[in-house]
This record gives structure tokens, sequence and C-alpha cells, in this order.
């Protein structure tokens, strides 16, 4: 109680410290996760001279055009909440959470129509790539849908999103990867 | 709806439609671009360009160095 008082009457520079150490530490974050993309990428690059087995194509650009969709809801949803407008804020997380699920199960169709295993260099590494993204994509949903719940009992106003911009970001930051393992594993030869 | 909001989506729209474009000629060049080194080059500059998109205008990363004001 006594600490709930003193963040209620904490001094207005003190609320905005701790917004932008919050901010600041999301971004570390996505830097940290990016060592982890950024090496995948590299392994994909070093057996750049293997040849790349037959993958969907179509399915491939179809996924991607999916999960660049799910980054526009996701800002709308974001840009909403921001303007106090929470029934278009709710409705754009469910067209995001349902635009990552049709994601998700895309890589799984790829997955089980596959032409190539995991023991051939190529499957290897593209599976590693698309599983690994494949699991933050389904964190990412499990973190929109925790924001749905809150939204829908009132939690988030224009003043107080930070959980549902948090939560944007790190969708927008599982497909700014995605913008680099599509043309990696489907487009370059 | 106010203006700022109307001005939000409409820049939000506006980089969708980008991402899109940007999306189709990178899958169109890839299919129809026979030397591997231009087509690394062409995509790899494809990527940098939407990444780029993404994190200046959805993730708002100038946010980081934005100066609160107290």
């Amino acid at each position: 109680m006594a600490l709930a008082g003193t963040a209620a009457h904490a001094p207005e520079h003190v609320v905005h410290d701790k917004a932008k150490m919050k901010l600041v530490g999301l971004w570390l974050f996505f830097f940290s996760e990016s060592v982890l993309f950024g090496l995948l990428l590299s392994a994909r690059f070093y057996l750049e001279r293997i040849n790349r087995e037959e993958v969907d194509q179509l399915l491939g650009l179809g996924i991607t055009c999916v999960l660049l969709l799910s980054s526009v809801t996701a800002f709308t949803a974001e840009t909403a909440i921001e303007h106090d407008r929470r029934k278009l804020a709710g409705w754009m997380l469910v067209v995001t959470i349902l635009l990552g699920t049709g994601f998700a199960c895309g890589v799984g169709f790829e997955w089980g129509t596959a032409h190539f295993s995991k023991e051939q260099a190529f499957g290897s590494i593209f599976f590693t790539m698309t599983g690994i993204h494949a699991a933050h994509v389904i964190s990412g949903i499990g973190l929109l849908v925790l924001t749905w719940f809150q939204l829908a009992r009132g939690r988030f106003s224009g003043k107080d999103h930070w959980p549902v911009s948090g939560t944007v970001m790190y969708w927008h930051f599982v497909d700014v990867v995605w913008v680099f393992f599509y043309p990696a594993l489907y487009l370059v030869k | 709806m106010t203006d700022a909001f109307r001005n939000a989506l409409r820049i939000g729209g506006l980089v969708a439609v980008v991402l899109a474009f940007v999306t189709v000629v990178e899958y169109v060049f890839a299919v129809n671009v026979d030397s591997d080194q231009v087509r690394f080059v062409g995509l790899a500059l494809a990527a940098i360009a939407k990444s780029w998109l993404i994190v200046y205008f959805f993730m708002h990363v100038y946010r980081v160095w934005r100066a609160e004001a107290h």
C-alpha cells in the first residue's frame, strides 16, 4: 500500500523516466534477439554453396503477405488504444491473432509437405530457422491473447497502454525477422 | 475521429501499400533474375528497406532517443 501510494504521487519526470526505461529495455531485448537471428542467417549463408531444395514459393509468398498484414492490424490496434478507441483496438488484436495463427499453420503445412529432410544441410538450416521463428510467432500470439483479455476487462486506456505497445512492438520485431528470413530461405539460390 | 488518429491510420495504410508493393517486386525480381550476385544484392536492399519501414513507422524507434517533455 505504501509503495502504491508512493507511485501514485511520484513526480511526473519519474513516471516519464520509468516509461523510457521500459522502452529502452525492450529495445535491448530486441538487440539480443537480433544476435540469435543474425547467427542463424549467417549459418544459412555459410551454407550458400549447397543446393537449395525446392520450397513452395507460392506458400512462402502467401505466409509473408499474411504476416505483413498482421503487422498493419497490430499497428492499427496500438494506434486505436493510444486514441482511446478500445473497441477498434480489441477487434484489431483479434484479427492480428487470427493472421498470426494463419502464418503458423502455413509454416506447419510447409513442414508437413517439405520434400527434404532435416538430415540434409538445407533441411537442417530451414527447419531450424523456421522453427525458432515460429516459436517466436506462437509466443507472440500468446502475448496478444493475454493483452486482448486484459483489454476486454477494461485494463487499458489512452494514457495507460504500455502492455499493448510492448506486445505490438514484439509482434513487429517477429515480422522484421521474417523480412530477412523469407528471401534467405525462399528466394536466394 | 480526430485528425491525429486519422493521420496515424493514413500513414499505416500508406506503409502497408509500400510493403505489399516491395514484397511483390522482390518476388518477381528473384524469380526472373539469373545472376546470383544481382539477385542477392536486390533482395538484401528490399529486405533492408522493408525492415526500416516497419522499425520506423510501426515500432516508432525514434521514441527511444526523443527527449521527454517534463
